[in-house]
């Protein structure tokens, strides 16, 4: 429906839109020579102080002498010579107009003319920039992604300083209206991975995208895989990287998080600090991460495969210790060990919940009461305790939080099977788990590269960090995949 | 795909409900057995004691100085082990664990009168043993034995394990035991331990083990005779067996004594006179250590260093030469030399394996020497 001449009509048409909407503001006033103007907006989107200096002063008090002839239209006008701003718009429709005046641009009608002018001087309130808490680096780039989504492609914008830097915008959530930008850069990326991404994030039809997470659970492949597809990232030098490796970007308004792909299993070990830090160092803190990863899923496993099916593997003096510890246990092991998981994943669970004062509390009765007084009252012995604790601290050196949680998961799952069956159960683990994983796809990257399929030369990047100036797949041959 | 993934889960429930009970035996339902002894109990029988570690006594703290002790021995007549230890079974509330064990102890009285090499069979076959346990022989009553409560150890086993092995003789295991005896050209060669009779050390019923020498087994596993301590040392050294040992030779004339530490123990065997059969090369290699010197020799001077070296050799050639031959006049052949017979004149070795511990006899094996003096200690001369 277009833009009707009559201002009156017009004026009743966007009352109505608006009706019951407290913080829809219209004003008319009239220029000197009796023309009457309507600006609409809505009240806390814009800058008050910029639309009455640039717009209110310059349409009220200037001359606007327009003399006899009104052969030029007063809407063009007004917006080439009267507005100082520099995002000014003409709308013609009565749609658009209303969906610009949601976005919180300022409409401007004029007495009979069939256009709306929009004056783009949003203006609200946003989180300053912080240091990212989630993902916090010893070394590198303090900035962490906000909420507007304007500033962060700005922040990527400011590190890639190159035309191929691309973002696509799409409109996500019949209600929300969730601007999405697709960003990556031209000539790096595989067409194909981008090509699949533009069609999921067209065919997303949902009412509305809170967060990326939306996003993520829209278009990747495998939802019933314990193990993410999609990494997601509060950093903008993370994002960086990744553009630079040939991913994508897929940057949400409202939300830090921006979404990486696609990824391999391995992008979640790896942590920003890897590439900050001196290689051979990095060595050592990726192995114990490595070393880590297993002890988080394996050992609860390994030690009720170890201690209650296979005890003439322990060596004795440690078998004996344990028996010790577990002489007068009430619970078998598979048991014990299970609940005590399911205690600590409890506790993390509260401590996430719990208001900042109180976290004292759980820790507290976290340690105190199911650590100490369960074993001093013969409950739980202290094997379990130890081997639940490491278990615990092993799932924290995954650097990436979500990157961790498959673990927590398939912790149950070795635990269970292995409980029945002893070490087998413990093989039919690690081959469920491998087959998964190798079948896995994230975007048509197989979830386990470059390792398996084996790709030497990218696997450079894997185990030992090279120094960078060492061929590592792309470096001299630029483009080459 | 939901309708499969709740079939699975399903499924997985049902498969970890009625499965129910599992075969997991845990820790408090085990006995762990430390150490086996095997006595002789008249005709045809045997009787197993069984030392059984307590964990509830073991790691109690302040000290196992209690009156409690940390092991129980028990004990049960059988025809054979299998059938002593069922017996000893149906008396236990826990199942036996013999996987940990760390010493079979045989008393000398069994080994005597009864067949020995039935008594491996078991050892061997059941994958449930651990062969990496040593087998000793115990003069005396090994059900004795196995109930000393030693000063420094929880357990007597244990504490004769380690006591091998920190003495540098590691080779005495279970397994070496089965594969030397069940080899044709090799005889056993297997420790003899003792009750230390010292009766001043630590509290009334605590005890050291002592070690009584070296017992040689024949081809039936009887035992032929026995290798005093340094004789056994000497053997052990000859026999490849051995990683490091002491050694004090007196100098020339009675004038002072030389204390050595020898390591990187070695042997080889050859034939001399071409291809004889006959004639036996024995060398031996070690470094040595100088650690006492109260001869007047000055270690600073090349001259007495090469003196030193050259009686050194003669000196162990002819204590091992002497060693070498007490045990062939005894017959069985604790080196292996009919090993390496076997392998270098297989055709020859073929009408002599018979009756090796006879043949033994015949063959004139001559031991050589050779030390390396590696160094000669932070002193020249004595300290006067």
């Amino acid at each position: 429906m277009d833009v009707s001449t009559n201002i009156e009509e017009n004026e009743a048409y966007l009352r109505e839109q608006f009706h019951h909407c407290s913080d829809f503001i219209i004003r008319s006033f009239k220029l000197k020579d009796d023309t009457l103007l309507l600006i609409a907006y809505l009240d806390g989107m814009i800058r008050v102080q910029s639309v009455e200096e640039n717009i209110l002063k310059p349409l009220i008090y200037s001359d606007s002498s327009l003399g006899l002839d009104r052969l030029e239209s007063l809407t063009e006008r007004i917006r080439s010579k009267w507005l100082p701003l520099t995002k000014v718009e003409t709308d013609d429709t009565k749609d658009k107009l209303v969906q610009h005046i949601l976005q919180g641009c300022l409409a401007l009608l004029v007495e009979g003319e069939a256009s709306a002018l929009i004056a783009q001087v949003q203006d609200f309130e946003t989180r300053s920039i912080q240091e990212p808490r989630k993902e916090a680096a010893l070394r590198g780039s303090k900035e962490g992604f906000v909420e507007s989504l304007r500033t962060n492609t700005t922040m990527i914008r400011r590190r890639i300083i190159h035309t191929d830097l691309k973002t696509e915008s799409f409109t996500i959530g019949k209600y929300t209206q969730t601007e999405v930008a697709l960003v990556y850069v031209q000539g790096l990326v595989d067409e194909k991975v981008l090509a699949a991404v533009r069609d999921k994030l067209d065919n997303i039809e949902t009412d509305g995208i809170i967060d990326s997470a939306y996003i993520e659970e829209w278009i990747e492949d495998s939802s019933f895989s314990l193990f993410s597809q999609v990494q997601n990232t509060e950093r903008p030098d993370i994002v960086t990287a990744s553009l630079l490796e040939g991913r994508v970007a897929i940057l949400t308004n409202g939300t830090p998080f921006v979404l990486i792909l696609p990824i391999t299993f391995w992008s979640g070990l790896q942590s920003a600090d890897d590439y900050f830090e001196r290689f051979v160092f990095v060595l050592l803190t990726r192995t114990i991460r490595y070393i880590m990863t297993f002890v988080a899923f394996a050992l609860p496993a390994i030690y009720v495969a170890l201690s209650t099916f296979h005890p003439e593997m322990v060596p004795s003096y440690l078998m004996i210790g344990i028996s010790t510890a577990r002489e007068s246990s009430p619970f078998p092991t598979f048991i014990e060990v299970f609940l005590m998981l399911f205690v600590f994943d409890a506790l993390q669970e509260a401590g996430v919940h719990l208001p900042n004062q109180l976290g004292p509390v759980v820790s507290i009765l976290g340690a105190l009461v199911i650590g100490q007084a369960a074993v001093e009252a013969g409950i739980i012995s202290t094997p379990i305790i130890i081997v639940v604790s490491l278990t615990g601290v092993a799932s924290y050196t995954i650097p990436r939080y979500s990157a961790s949680l498959p673990f927590r998961l398939i912790r149950y799952l070795f635990l269970g099977i292995t409980g029945l069956l002893g070490f087998v159960g413990f093989a039919y683990g690690i081959i469920f788990l491998m087959i998964h994983m190798v079948m896995l796809e994230s975007f048509g990257t197989p979830y386990l590269y470059p390792l398996a399929p084996f790709d030497g030369k990218r696997i450079k990047d894997i185990i030992i960090r090279y120094p960078f100036w060492v061929l590592n797949g792309r470096n001299k041959k630029g483009k080459q995949r | 795909m939901i309708r499969c993934f709740h079939m699975t889960c399903l499924l997985l429930f049902l498969l970890l409900t009625s499965a129910g009970c599992t075969d997991f035996v845990e820790p408090n339902q085990l006995a762990f057995v430390m150490g086996t002894g095997i006595d002789y109990a008249g005709e045809e029988m045997v009787e197993v004691s069984q030392q059984i570690a307590i964990p509830s006594q073991m790691n109690a703290k302040g000290g196992s100085s209690g009156d409690s002790e940390s092991f129980i021995v028990v004990s049960a007549k059988g025809k054979n082990v299998f059938d002593a230890t069922q017996k000893i079974q149906k008396k236990l509330s826990r199942r036996l664990m013999s996987t940990h064990r760390a010493l079979i102890a045989i008393s000398e009285e069994y080994i005597e009168k009864y067949d020995a090499k039935k008594l491996f069979d078991k050892l061997n076959r059941d994958p449930a043993n651990n062969q990496r346990d040593i087998t000793v022989l115990i003069k005396g009553s090994a059900k004795e034995f196995l109930k000393i409560k030693h000063p420094l150890e929880q357990l007597s086993s244990i504490a004769a394990n380690k006591e091998l092995l920190i003495n540098g003789m590691s080779s005495f295991t279970t397994r070496q035991f089965i594969i030397d005896s069940a080899t044709e050209g090799t005889r056993v060669l297997v420790p003899l331990l003792q009750i230390d009779n010292d009766k001043d050390k630590g509290k009334d019923k605590a005890r050291l083990i002592q070690s009584s020498g070296y017992a040689v087994l024949d081809k039936q596993l009887k035992i032929k005779g026995i290798l005093n301590e340094s004789e056994g040392s000497g053997a052990i050294w000859m026999l490849g067996k051995g990683t490091f040992q002491g050694l004090t030779i007196a100098w020339k004339d009675g004038n002072g004594n030389l204390s050595f530490r020898l390591t990187h123990l070695e042997r080889r065997i050859q034939s001399v006179k071409g291809n004889d059969p006959k004639h036996i090369l024995l060398t031996v290699k070690a470094q040595a250590y100088l650690l006492d010197n109260t001869t007047p020799l000055d270690m600073s001077e090349a001259d007495h260093m090469m003196e030193l070296k050259k009686y050194l050799d003669e000196k162990i050639q002819t204590d091992l030469q002497d060693i070498m031959n007490k045990v062939q006049k005894l017959g069985p052949d604790i080196f292996g030399i009919g090993e390496y017979l076997h392998r270098k004149h297989p055709y020859w070795w073929k009408s002599q394996r018979e009756d090796w511990d006879e043949n033994f006899k015949q063959i004139q094996v001559s031991v050589k020497a050779n030390i390396q003096i590696r160094s000669t200690g932070t002193s020249a001369n004595q300290v006067r």
